[in-house]
């Protein structure tokens, strides 16, 4: 056979990929010339005067894509009468991108990277929106929040000032409108069985050391069981648990630990897992550990095997949150054990006192896609989001749907109409607010006053966020932007120092490691250069405080 | 002829071992699917407490209830099969071609061919690209998402092409000298005697478009366009990440017990039922591929 003289071609072939491939790569630059901040010929269908406490209406009927979560519990229907409502009361009509809640980030950021991003980008977790900035396809939301009075008047309101600036870029600006709680909302904390507490002679603890002696009088009742057996320990050893003991000591720990945390008193930034409150955090609950109050197994086992210990009386105490509470613990635990009755306690308190940590305020929000800047539309487009999203009757619409259709509502409370169900509320209800309707949907409605959020809880929920949001916020970070490759070098350090803060938290309060190897344990972390990742978040708070005021 | 021996006593107790450790291997592979198939029919209880393992106990079909009785299932399960159907024909005749051509040996340029095919396998376009490419060719929210960006695929090209390659040349030109052209070979000599090779490349196809969830999910912008599999992936995600709503209580935890071994069950019963027909000719046309290499 004739060889055909292949590698010539191949030369051919490959210079012609190559061609293609530099063509590909040209494209897209397009160009943002113009005024941006002159938006006078971007008023199309906008409101004239557009206040608080005002319904906006589309001049002319408007049209905005929007990326849509879809929740396998209530998918998007085209015959919503949210999609109706919506258009009737303000000319507003969405091109949904339904992406798969199980997806919705990946989706995301392929869309953002493709320029092919819809124009508004909701359910947005502050910080999410970060990697965006540099390339420049995400709306600078701040330069234009003139054009919403109810976010503005939130933000003044509610004193969420300091929340919104620590979300400044590190060219003083902020690219995501975010979701904003009138008072935090807590979620985990400890539940214990009453009926045991009771028959015991005990009450409920309201602090840690309570919580230690009602542990010590269950484990003398029952000599060979451990009180208390936790879960929630993905993907930190728990993750849950650490959270609101770390709370009652004033540091962030398990799931909502971060390497830096801000020292109001020192006026600067430190590393959490070196402080004083953190260490008084591994003691306690090593004391815990220590005393066989609190099962080993709690910090590795499965949430199912925790689970199973609570239901079959090996265990009496386990964190909680409102939801797993009613849903979980106690539905199954009056199907096996007769007469048995759990509560969530408020977080029990801890030296630091009643506080909660600060910057749990803020929600998921909104990023708005650049391309907006250049339609027509684009005033009546921030108009729209703010009072979808930030009024207080947007806020209840997308909530609660349309009164005396879906719901009514007397004396501050909320009840949805006969015949629709909410979560289970009415098993034998034909329709459902969230299937049926598109109402309580979780791309619109999050946060808001506390009124509107609390409209939704049940008893137990009720009395527990009563209590917790009556404690004192500790304060938000302060913003420190940090620039790019501050960024790229503070992410080299961060990983390694939280695996090591992880490891020897556990292995501390498990009593694998003695507390005599604390010093030690710090200048591990100096050697993974704890000092200069606190440095470098210090010199960018300095340098944020020059530049911005 | 010669006579054959009766065995001997190695050989019986060879036979006896190799029976033994080849059922332990059938035990060990079969015992998974069999659980999953009786967690699936299973009472949320007794999966918790871990009392389930060949035998359905506690029996309940909640799950399977709450999963038929939404329309989004029925319709995305049909766009599965739709996809699977369309996107089988369109890679096997796309592959057939191909591999057809590519087993001519006097072809001229035969090696910048394969050269190109192979090049795909070691090297793509990355994500963003891809997704750039498909959207400004207008098939987002097409099937032509689907199929055509996987209509071959490399492996499947190269066995195909080996077993071309392995069919006698003399047949070709008795046919040639009887008067057929390139396509009447292909269709009337080659394909008649490649029944093995075909239906072994039509499963391959099936099952990898069956199984997919990702290309949908990043093309298709519409629920009621996607597949089941990533209907069922969202599923797992909305019961397993504590959000579940809308169903009752007694239900949830119902659901979120054997959400999982349903959803196994469902997408899986469909693709062992084509196994058994297709199983003598996957073999053969695995060996006759993988021998001519």
């Amino acid at each position: 056979m004739k060889n055909a003289a292949p590698l010539s071609r191949r030369q051919v072939l490959a210079a012609a990929g190559f061609a293609g491939l530099a063509a590909l790569t040209g494209c897209g630059s397009g160009d943002d010339g113009g005024d941006s901040k002159d938006l006078s010929k971007k008023r199309d269908g906008a409101m004239k005067e557009y206040r608080t406490g005002q319904r906006f209406k589309a001049a002319k009927p408007l049209s905005f894509s929007l990326l849509h979560l879809s929740n396998p519990n209530y998918p998007p229907k085209d015959d919503w009468l949210l999609w109706k409502e919506l258009d009737k009361r303000t000319g507003v009509t969405f091109e949904r991108t339904d992406v798969p809640l199980s997806d919705y980030e990946k989706k995301r950021s392929l869309l953002i990277g493709a320029g092919d991003a819809p124009l508004l980008l909701p359910k947005t977790y502050p910080g999410q929106e970060t990697p965006f900035v540099a390339s420049g396809s995400v709306l600078a939301v701040s330069d234009y929040v003139e054009l919403m009075p109810n976010f503005r008047d939130k933000v003044r309101r509610w004193k969420l000032t300091p929340e919104v600036d620590s979300l400044r870029q590190s060219d003083g600006k902020y690219y995501l409108l975010p979701g904003m709680h009138e008072r935090a909302k807590a979620n985990y904390s400890l539940a214990l069985r009453t009926d045991v507490l009771g028959r015991l002679g005990l009450k409920p603890p309201s602090t840690l050391e309570e919580t230690a002696e009602v542990f010590r009088a269950l484990k003398s009742e029952y000599p060979g069981s451990h009180p208390f057996s936790d879960r929630w320990n993905q993907p930190e050893p728990g993750g849950a648990l650490l959270g609101y003991i770390g709370q009652a000591h004033g540091v962030r720990a398990g799931w909502s630990y971060l390497n830096t945390s801000w020292d109001a008193k020192a006026g600067a930034f430190v590393f959490t897992g070196a402080t004083d409150g953190y260490r008084q955090m591994i003691e306690y609950l090593r004391g815990l550990v220590d005393e066989k109050l609190v099962d080993p197994e709690g910090f590795t086992q499965s949430d199912d095997e925790a689970v199973k210990k609570l239901l079959s009386e090996k265990s009496f105490a386990i964190s909680a949150n409102p939801q797993e509470l009613v849903q979980n613990y106690r539905y199954n635990l009056q199907r096996q054990v007769e007469g048995a009755k759990i509560e969530m306690v408020p977080v029990p308190l801890g030296p630091a006192g009643p506080v909660v940590l600060g910057g749990s305020r803020l929600e998921n929000g909104m990023m708005i896609s650049s391309d907006a800047l250049d339609r027509d539309d684009f005033v009546a487009l921030m108009q729209f989001v703010d009072w979808l999203w930030y009024s207080d009757e947007g806020q209840k619409f997308t909530k609660w749907g349309v009164e005396g259709v879906t719901y009514s509502e007397s004396g501050g409370g909320y009840r949805v109409a006969d015949g629709i169900s909410l979560m289970g509320s009415d098993p034998d209800a034909p329709k459902d607010l969230q299937k049926d309707y598109g109402f309580y949907n979780g791309v619109f409605s999050y946060g808001g006053s506390w009124e509107l959020v609390s409209s939704a809880f049940s008893p137990d929920e009720k009395k527990f966020q009563e209590v917790m949001s009556r404690r004192e916020q500790l304060p938000v970070d302060p913003a420190h932007p940090l620039q790019s490759v501050e960024q790229e070098q503070a992410t080299l350090w961060d990983t390694p120092l939280k695996d090591h803060v992880r490891q020897n938290t556990l292995r501390f309060i498990l009593g694998k490691r003695p507390m005599s190897e604390w010093d030690a344990y710090l200048t591990e972390l100096k050697a993974k250069n704890m000092d200069r990742l606190v440095d470098v978040h210090n010199k960018a708070h300095e340098r944020f405080r020059k530049e911005q005021g | 002829m010669v006579s054959v021996d009766r065995p001997t006593r190695g050989y019986r107790v060879f036979q006896g071992v190799n029976g033994l450790i080849l059922t332990g291997v059938v035990v060990v592979t079969l015992y998974p699917f069999l659980n999953i198939v009786a967690r699936s029919f299973s009472g949320e209880r007794q999966i918790r407490a871990g009392e389930v393992t060949l035998w359905p106990k506690g029996f309940n079909l909640t799950t399977y209830e709450i999963v038929f009785q939404d329309g989004t299932f029925w319709r995305n399960y049909g766009n599965t099969v739709f996809y699977t159907v369309v996107s089988t024909a369109i890679a096997m005749v796309l592959t057939t071609c191909y591999a057809y051509v590519l087993s001519k040996k006097h072809l001229k340029g035969r090696g910048v061919l394969v050269g190109i095919a192979v090049f795909t396998m070691f090297f793509s376009g990355g994500l963003i690209p891809t997704y750039v490419l498909i959207t400004s060719l207008d098939l987002k929210n097409t099937v032509w998402a689907l199929a055509l960006p996987n209509a071959i695929s490399v492996f499947n090209l190269l066995v195909m092409k080996a077993f071309f390659e392995s069919l006698p040349d003399e047949l070709e030109e008795a046919a040639q000298i009887d008067g057929l052209n390139t396509y009447g070979i292909l269709f009337r000599i080659v394909l008649p005697l490649s029944k093995a090779v075909v239906a072994t490349m039509v499963l391959f196809y099936s099952v990898s478009f069956w199984n997919s969830w990702f290309g949908a999910f990043l093309y298709m912008d519409r629920i009621e366009l996607m597949p089941v599999t990533v209907y069922l992936r969202n599923l797992i995600a909305g019961a397993t990440g504590g959000t579940a709503a809308g169903a009752g209580t007694e239900q949830l935890t119902q659901v979120a017990a054997n959400i999982q071994a349903v959803t196994i069950v469902l997408t899986a019963l469909p693709i062992l039922c084509v196994y058994p027909f297709v199983q003598r000719y996957f073999v053969s046309g695995v060996m006759l591929g993988a021998v001519k290499g």
